[in-house]
């Protein structure tokens, strides 16, 4: 990593640090489910967008590439997954709030 | 011809929602019960060399660079042994034939995703395969469709997908260092890396990761929920062989062949192996729930093997996959009987069943078996693989985590024996009479399991002469 590099990373890394914070700000701070799940999808976006600019400053482009568009289909499943979870939760409880399901404990 | 491995679960599935969808859902069990046998078959009887070799016509399919070594067939026998009885418990206690035949569909498609994990070389298939199991383990753990599931099936989505994240930048930290995914490329990158902050700061990341997979006890949140609400089929599995694959097999792999055993990571190993043993052991003593205190004891048993990893030495590796493999035989067969338990009394209150020994013998046995097992009493398997990290840990000069390891069995055994007597040895309730011993595809799997659980302990000789000399003294 020489300086080039580094002056390549910086506005793409303030960008990445702001997706991430704003995605654990998100998971932390709801109550509803469903944003917390959008709170995931900004973390994986981040995460997307760093593998991107690696591969840019590794001169990797076409090995990130393909990892970039695997990562995007996993995502897709797991969020679809997910939102059948939440499907049921809602169908069950009636309510989004993750403050009415605290059944587990212990 | 280890892709056939992936290929032939992943085609069985394919075959069986097309063809016997409609009729003959019977299938299903067939055939997941011959993958599972055939599988155990051939990890035990094939050597690497015939595994490693391709022939011209499989060896044109799923180019993942798929290697089989003697820690990746020990994982693929545990898979097997698990997955066989899985579908045995399924066979039993889900009594809808619909329902079974999707249950053994997702089974068979966990099965190959499990072993994607333990044969690729590569950080970015391996995280793509951990997805695969993780997406089919949200939906084993919601297969009953009831709130409580529900709420741990969440709860896991959430702190996995965080796993992900942070497996992910890892990724690409270690991506930027190496130009490569392979695991020597990386390797070789690591060692001769001159940023030695920057790396560590991405091996601890992927490390984190995998302690959250692996549900080790700063990160155990998830771990109880999951494994007391899933349906008792889906927690044998999961408790039995899918989260040790993911968090702990991936962890043995890349601790000792990725960052090569580095000191810092093995301090940290060893502080979170003790910390989980003695703190889960302290909170399964105070469950009331079954399955529940089963979960924390799962906790307590992995410290054990983080703990192994983490002395560093080879002695110490062998003794973290012998536990790793012993730990799946008993964790399994104690989910078994605590299914076979939850069915035949509709409850998993240990306040509530007592002496049930009279009406379920080979239950309560056996059960004894794995309980004595996991604290580590002498015949048993449980005992050598504890004594060898044990003395690992003596010899590697860690003296006071080789004490704490050996009193935490007392820790252990004082739950298990709780356990029992609550649950099998105590005075019949009254009316309790008529609680009879569950059928022969649930006794059957339960009797096997114990069967190997006695048969390694007493075959020890033999075992630590063949299997665990190549891990020892390479």
């Amino acid at each position: 990593m020489d300086a080039n590099a580094l002056n390549i990373f910086w506005p793409f890394g303030l960008v990445i640090m702001m997706l991430f914070s704003i995605g654990i700000y998100c998971i932390l701070a709801t109550y509803n489910l469903i944003r917390a799940l959008i709170g995931i999808e900004l973390l994986i976006k981040a995460v997307t967008l760093l593998i991107i600019v690696v591969g840019y400053i590794n001169g990797r482009t076409a090995l990130t590439q393909g990892l970039v568009i695997t990562l995007i289909v996993v995502e897709v499943v797991i969020i679809a997954v997910a939102m059948g979870v939440v499907l049921g939760i809602h169908s069950k409880n009636n309510s989004l709030d993750s403050r009415n399901i605290r059944n587990l404990k212990g | 011809m280890s892709n056939l491995l992936i290929l032939v679960p992943f085609f069985s599935v394919i075959l069986l929602s097309l063809i016997f969808r409609v009729k003959m859902k019977g299938a299903a069990f067939i055939l997941g019960a011959a993958l599972s046998v055939l599988q155990v078959y051939l990890a035990i009887f094939y050597s690497n060399a015939v595994w490693n070799n391709s022939p011209f016509l499989f060896s044109n399919f799923l180019k993942l660079n798929l290697v089989v070594d003697n820690l990746s067939r020990v994982m693929l026998l545990s898979i097997g042994i698990v997955s066989f009885v899985t579908v045995f418990a399924a066979r039993y206690i889900i009594r809808d034939e619909g329902e079974r035949f999707n249950f053994i569909n997702l089974l068979l498609i966990i099965l190959a995703g499990l072993n994607g994990i333990v044969l690729v070389r590569d950080i970015f298939s391996l995280y793509v395969f951990m997805e695969v199991v993780a997406v089919v383990s949200f939906i084993l753990i919601a297969f009953n469709k009831d709130i409580r599931a529900f709420e741990g099936a969440y709860k896991y989505i959430v702190l996995s997908t965080v796993a992900t994240v942070l497996m992910l930048t890892s990724i690409a930290l270690l991506v930027l260092i190496a130009g490569s995914t392979e695991f020597s490329a990386v390797s070789q990158a690591i060692k001769n890396s001159p940023h030695g902050m920057f790396v560590m700061s991405a091996a601890g990341l992927f490390i984190c990761g995998l302690f959250i997979k692996a549900g080790i006890i700063p990160f155990h949140g998830w771990l109880p929920d999951v494994y007391s609400e899933a349906p008792p089929p889906a927690s044998i599995l999961l408790a039995g062989i899918a989260t040790k694959t993911v968090g702990i097999y991936t962890l043995i792999r890349l601790v000792s062949s990725v960052f090569c055993f580095d000191s810092r990571i093995n301090y940290v190993l060893m502080f979170v192996g003790v910390v989980s043993i003695v703190v889960a052991a302290l909170a399964s003593l105070g469950q009331n729930d079954f399955k529940r205190m089963l979960a924390y004891s799962s906790i307590s048993q992995v410290g054990y093997i983080v703990l192994g990893l983490g002395c560093g030495t080879p002695l110490g590796l062998a003794g973290c996959v012998f536990h790793l493999f012993n730990h799946s035989i008993f964790k399994s067969l104690l989910f078994v009987n605590a299914a076979a338990v939850e069915f035949k009394t509709g409850s998993r209150d240990m306040n509530k069943i007592s002496g049930l020994a009279s009406g379920m013998p080979i239950t309560a046995t056996t059960s004894v078996l794995a309980g004595l097992s996991a604290a580590g009493i002498p015949p048993l398997s449980g005992f050598w693989s504890k004594l060898i990290i044990i003395i690992a840990l003596w010899g590697a000069g860690f003296y006071g985590y080789a004490v704490i390891a050996a009193l935490a069995s007392i820790l252990t055994l004082a739950y298990i024996l709780s356990m029992q007597r609550r649950v099998f040895f105590s005075k019949l309730p009254e009316g309790g009479q008529d609680i009879k011993e569950v059928g022969f595809t649930l006794a059957l799997p339960a009797l096997i399991l114990g069967a190997i659980t006695v048969g390694v302990g007493i075959l020890f000789p033999f075992i630590l002469n063949t299997f665990l000399s190549s891990f020892a003294f390479p």
